[in-house]
């Protein structure tokens, strides 16, 4: 049974066309019809954040969003922020903080962490903790990461860049 | 695990959602949110042959004031009532309870009426909707209706909605200048399903209690209310010695049932903890 | 998972134990029964729907029958898989005892339930296994054309699931 959609998104700031099957995750789409390997499947239930994207300027689970609800939607990936430059104090912390090891989870972690600080900007350690529980590291025990969070919280704060690992 | 194959249909206003209902019966389920049913079909938990997609239903929209009610359309999402001035203004507890909601992710997408219309014993929603004497405006085929949350919920994940009708908006009376509440949630992790909760609300009159309602979820079936307790805190002051007498009402009145979390005397026990915690809270 | 109950029907034992053998009856108790079928008069097989929340998940399976004692009565084995949902195991004793006011139905039943369901579903198996007995007698009382007198003390308990 045929029940392919045809859907039209704008995706890390290109507009593309698709015809996709309704049951096919946002996730799968970006990963194995687009190639972008940014967002990963850990759980594929919504509970571990390794699939975070972001839609329409939120942050959602990539397993629970199909690709046909992003039809007139905006999509953005990690590779797309990144070439925004939107996560690149967090991106420099979290390399100088020693945030990540195998990396699986760093994608979710950053867009997670990129809307706590566009919405929360004052929060303390504890938010950061409470705001970023719906991200399962398995490396680093999570305490680097909240380290790089807070740098780039406190860094906005007092109007300063964050410290530069590339390209010091 | 991926899910098995499905059709997909955008519905464009309420009418045709309730047609497409009514014609696709017990083999479609709505789409609104989506996280708990997208979780569900990617383990195959159920294999429906197409989702009515209800994200453009204008009339499921929006947070507004309407006389003295305010009106929750069944498509807002919890992150949107997270940072709703109206309802900070109106029905503050609901922003207590908002961050208590899984996680950040799931709340940008996860809908009021989504949680209603499932009504999982450990959510947050129903049993707030209770302590705030929520009204249910649900739409079907042959027309519109209307039912207060304490007739909503019947049983396990049953509430009073047909299979072809869509629960459209809740109405929730203003939050008056005498009303205070206290929101309470024990889980093992953050975003976890509770392993207890109580929405509480209180109105008082010349420092007695006038009207009181006590949700507590996660302890049954359904969101229940402990109504000997409220009974007989209403018309009294709190003060310490009340307190513990109405925990001990509510522990003898409340018949607990074991989950994955806890078993029922630990239950019996964390809903007095809770329920003397927000007593404290609100006593003024 | 072990769910115990009694259940009190205004109708007379012989009735109840005639019930409880009747396919056609069990067909329109068992909530989401689509088929079931005697294979023997030990043997009974069903297909049955369970909707619980958001799940939907067909169960195939078979109850075998044994120690019967007619009109008193009978131990089951039962196991049905639910395809990727997952899977459940279980035996129960059911014992009929005449009153004056009808039959009081005793039953125990231990059960297992495995794969996705188990995991998933296991946070409420308690809950939805007690609201299934409670849907099951309230109709088959109907079908006998009694009265489900009380529906009362059914205890469950949660065990340890691996």
């Amino acid at each position: 049974m045929n029940h392919k959609k045809q859907i039209n998104m704008m995706l890390n700031g290109k507009q593309i066309s698709a015809e996709i099957e309704p049951r096919r995750h946002l996730v799968d789409f970006l990963r194995e019809d687009l190639g972008l390997k940014g967002p990963h499947l850990g759980c594929e239930q919504g509970a571990c954040g390794a699939c975070t994207v972001r839609v329409n300027g939120q942050i959602v689970r990539g397993c629970l969003y199909l690709a046909v609800q992003a039809d007139g939607a905006t999509i953005e990936t990690v590779e797309g922020l990144t070439e925004q430059g939107v996560l690149n104090d967090l991106q420099e912390a979290f390399l100088s903080h020693n945030a990540l090891q195998c990396g699986f989870c760093t994608s979710g972690m950053l867009l997670a962490a990129a809307e706590l600080i566009e919405h929360q900007p004052k929060s303390n350690r504890e938010q950061v903790r409470e705001w970023i529980s719906g991200n399962y590291c398995r490396c680093t025990g999570y305490h680097s990461i909240v380290d790089a969070i807070m740098e780039v919280l406190e860094a906005r704060a007092d109007g300063r860049q964050v410290k530069s690992v590339t390209t010091a | 695990m991926k899910a098995a194959a499905f059709d997909y249909v955008k519905a464009k206003s309420l009418i045709e959602a309730i047609a497409l209902l009514s014609e696709h019966g017990e083999d479609a389920r709505l789409i609104a949110g989506g996280q708990t049913l997208l979780a569900t079909l990617n383990l195959r938990l159920s294999e429906p042959s197409i989702l009515i997609d209800i994200t453009a239903v204008s009339e499921l929209k929006g947070i507004f004031v309407q006389g003295n009610m305010l009106r929750i359309g069944a498509l807002v999402t919890h992150t949107e009532i997270e940072s709703s001035d109206l309802i900070a203004q109106h029905a503050p507890l609901l922003k207590e309870a908002a961050p208590h909601i899984a996680h950040r992710a799931i709340r940008n997408l996860g809908t009021w009426g989504g949680s209603l219309a499932y009504g999982d014993p450990a959510a947050e929603w129903p049993a707030c909707s209770l302590a705030l004497d929520a009204i249910m405006v649900i739409q079907g085929p042959s027309g519109a209706r209307k039912v207060s949350a304490k007739d909503f919920f019947i049983d396990l994940y049953t509430t009073t909605l047909q299979v072809d009708e869509i629960l459209v908006a809740s109405e929730i009376p203003l939050a008056s200048s005498n009303q205070v509440h206290s929101f309470q949630e024990l889980a093992r992790r953050h975003g976890d399903y509770a392993a207890v909760g109580l929405a509480a609300m209180i109105r008082t009159d010349k420092g007695k209690v006038q009207t009181c309602r006590l949700a507590f979820f996660s302890v049954a079936a359904i969101p229940t209310m402990a109504s000997k307790a409220q009974a007989f805190i209403e018309g009294k002051s709190i003060d310490t010695a009340l307190i513990q007498r109405a925990v001990n009402l509510a522990r003898e009145e409340i018949e607990t049932l074991a989950d994955i979390t806890n078993s029922q005397e630990t239950k019996t026990h964390l809903l007095g903890v809770l329920l003397e915690r927000a007593l404290t809270k609100m006593m003024p | 998972m072990e769910l115990n109950g009694e259940q009190l029907i205004a109708a007379p034992v012989s009735r109840v134990w005639l019930g409880l053998n009747d396919v056609s009856i069990l067909h329109a108790s068992i909530p989401g029964c689509e088929e079931i079928e005697r294979i023997s008069d030990e043997e009974v097989r069903a297909k049955v729907m369970f909707k619980i929340g958001p799940v939907r998940a067909r169960f195939a399976g078979k109850l075998i029958l044994s120690d019967i004692v007619p009109d008193v009565s009978c131990s089951m084995a039962f196991e049905g898989t639910g395809g990727a949902a997952g899977f459940a195991k279980g035996k129960a004793r059911v014992e009929l005892i005449g009153t004056e006011s009808g039959t009081l139905v005793r039953y125990s039943t231990e059960a297992s339930i495995g794969g996705k369901l188990g995991q998933i579903g296991g946070r409420l198996i308690s809950a939805s296994a007690k609201k299934i007995a409670d849907d099951f007698f309230l109709a088959f009382a109907k079908e006998l054309g009694g009265e489900l007198i009380t529906l009362s003390d059914t205890k469950v308990e949660d065990k340890k699931e691996e």
